[in-house]
């Protein structure tokens, strides 16, 4: 790591968990109904400045739901977002993203017919773009040099050599790196990655992984990251939330979380071999998708 | 080719076109200039509606309803008015008529869309025959002032450059990268930063703003003009037809399937009046499934591609009907039951 070269330079290592650390999205009591289904139950959470948050949960849990909430893309029936202090509940998609909410989509949705560069280029010229008259004043200089030109977001997710291809020409996981470039150029404080790593193998999961923590350590960014994979998420984050049916069960540091009794009945329960039930290891075996009999075989354990 | 030649390419294209357009009056019998301002007339609709309709995907049927906006503010200002500002407000109304009906109907994709316009295109037409019946009385109205056939012809020449000329230039700025965003997934789009509503309802209208500046040169065309004329449901479904399969997606094939159409339209209307439509139809049939990219996707490559699959499908068949394919599969059976 040490030997590639630093992304902004404008900031040194931050401490992510400090209270003083100012409130980037504050999501209260966030609700999502479908008819008669409540998708996500007044989930409140609060991100901030240089976070690096999981969320996991069983399939069906409202991950993404509320996702979709939380960057616009799904009204809310019922709370409220503030992203950086202003109040942006019911806005439309465009305004999260003018104020620095970016996301990436669980299927990658890149524009398959432009090339790969005009892909990038496109977040540039919307939610990135720098009005003219701060190019003019120099205040381009406060933003990371990596996201300056698509050619260094290229470099950053490593499709550098793929620029001029059409995007439906590469393949599923660098389309994945292709939707997270999109996403870092419309130059944001919040990143939201929905299952970047679904589908990639394990080498490529890990070199996942390093570039979220590299865009958290170095772009100043705050990343929400939903995976699937739950081992892989909790070696890495610092804070996960758990959702279950559409609720928060727990929110904490993640070796306090898997310790956590109602997580361990709801979501991680079957991975639980019996007697191993003491420690983060017992959720490090490999296995993901609680079945309807998980629950019941954790409890009939002697 | 990059984007700098491409853009000189296109300009250069577009200044030789109209210097023949100019010159034709000129050399060219009235039957000619006639068919000419049809060719016109089609190549500044279909461009213009593929420009918004075409990058952004959403098949508006509306323009006949603009077209008929444009062809009766021009019939009841012309006399006071002057031409040019005659055709100004047709555009006008047209502009302002397209952004209300956009914000009503543009956040409907598909079919509802399609639907809706044609239906509000109705809608407008009835609404007007009514009101001629209650207010004015008659049914239609004369143009009483018409002017010169060269002024018309002109006119109808500057409208159809500036369509093409707004297509190239749009195509190149932050406007027409949004709306291929749209075109290509709008949420997709949303979340990049795009103010999708506002770019649709502003491209809807400057569709809207073409087919009513040509509607108003066009209906000194007809010197009497009624509501089932000039709001024809086949002028919006003509454009549609034209622009597909010209390659909606595309600067140069509206043009060129516009005037193709024209050609071919007169030809069959003076040769087999009952075949016209049922060509059109045929037409579009082929062009989807076999030029899906329309007429400007055509090239030399097409043509040898459709030339191989023929000769494959050809030779495939004379080993079936040989009786060697009959023959091969009898042994490769036998040779199966040895092993």
């Amino acid at each position: 790591m040490s030997s590639e070269p630093h992304l902004s330079h404008t900031r040194p290592d931050g401490t992510p968990h400090d209270p003083r650390v100012p409130l980037l999205l504050d999501a209260h009591e966030v609700t999502v109904r479908f008819g008669g289904l409540v998708a996500v139950d007044a989930v409140s959470a609060q991100f901030r400045a240089g976070e690096l948050v999981g969320i996991i949960g069983p399939n069906g849990a409202g991950k993404t739901t509320f996702f979709n909430a939380i960057s616009g893309v799904q009204l809310p029936t019922s709370g409220r977002l503030v992203a950086g202090g202003r109040n942006l509940t019911g806005r439309k998609p465009h305004r999260f993203a003018a104020h620095g909410v970016a996301r990436t989509f669980q299927t990658p949705r890149t524009f398959a017919e432009m090339r790969v560069r005009d892909n990038i280029e496109f977040g540039l010229k919307f939610a990135g773009r720098r009005p003219r008259k701060y190019v003019f004043w120099g205040d381009e200089e406060s933003v990371p040099w990596a996201l300056r030109t698509p050619q260094s977001i290229l470099k950053l997710i490593g499709l550098d050599t793929l620029a001029d291809l059409p995007a439906a020409a590469i393949t599923p996981s660098q389309q994945r790196l292709l939707e997270i470039g999109m996403a870092l150029a419309t130059r944001p404080k919040l990143l939201l990655l929905d299952e970047v790593a679904a589908g990639l193998t394990e080498g490529e999961i890990e070199d996942m992984a390093r570039l979220i923590r590299r865009m958290r350590d170095e772009l100043d960014l705050t990343v929400i990251w939903i995976e699937h994979a739950v081992t892989v998420l909790l070696r890495h984050v610092e804070r996960v939330i758990v959702l279950h049916q559409g609720r928060k069960i727990a929110d904490g540091p993640p070796a306090e979380v898997v310790r956590d009794r109602e997580v361990i009945e709801a979501y991680l329960g079957d991975e639980m071999e019996p007697g191993q039930e003491d420690g983060p290891a017992a959720v490090l075996l490999p296995g993901d998708r609680p079945g309807p009999a998980g629950p019941g075989r954790a409890r009939s354990a002697p | 080719m990059n984007d700098r030649q491409i853009l000189t390419r296109d300009l250069l294209v577009l200044f030789g076109l109209t210097g023949w357009a100019l010159s034709l009056p000129y050399y060219g019998s009235e039957f000619a200039v006639s068919m000419a301002l049809t060719c016109l007339m089609y190549i500044a609709l279909a461009t213009s509606w593929s420009l918004f309709c075409g990058t952004t995907r959403y098949l508006s049927l509306a323009t006949a309803a603009f077209f008929g906006i444009g062809a009766y503010t021009s019939a009841l200002t012309l006399d006071t008015q002057g031409w040019a500002l005659a055709i100004a407000y047709g555009a006008g109304i047209a502009t302002a008529v397209a952004v209300v009906m956009g914000a009503l109907v543009l956040h409907l994709r598909g079919t509802y869309f399609a639907v809706l316009t044609f239906g509000m295109t109705e809608l407008i037409r009835h609404a007007i025959t009514t009101w001629e019946k209650q207010v004015t009385g008659t049914v239609g109205r004369v143009l009483a002032v018409v002017p010169e056939r060269d002024t018309v012809y002109l006119t109808v020449l500057l409208l159809a450059v500036l369509a093409v000329a707004t297509s190239i230039v749009v195509r190149r700025t932050r406007f027409g990268l949004a709306m291929r965003g749209i075109g290509s997934d709008e949420q997709r789009a949303q979340t990049l930063g795009v103010d999708t509503r506002l770019v649709k309802i502003a491209g809807f209208a400057l569709t809207a703003a073409f087919a009513g500046a040509m509607g108003a040169a066009m209906s000194v065309r007809w010197t009497y003009i009624d509501p089932t004329t000039v709001f024809n449901p086949f002028i919006g479904f003509q454009t549609v037809l034209i622009a597909l399969i010209g390659g909606a997606a595309t600067l140069w094939g509206p043009l060129i399937a516009a005037i193709v159409f024209s050609l071919l339209a007169e030809t069959l209307r003076l040769q087999l009046p009952q075949l016209y439509m049922m060509t059109l139809g045929l037409l579009l049939i082929l062009s989807v499934l076999y030029l899906p990219g329309g007429l400007a996707s055509l090239r030399w490559d097409t043509f040898k591609g459709w030339w191989n699959d023929t000769r494959a499908w050809w030779k495939e068949k004379r080993y079936e009907w040989s009786g060697d394919k009959a023959r091969d599969e009898r042994r490769e059976k036998e040779r199966r039951v040895v092993l």
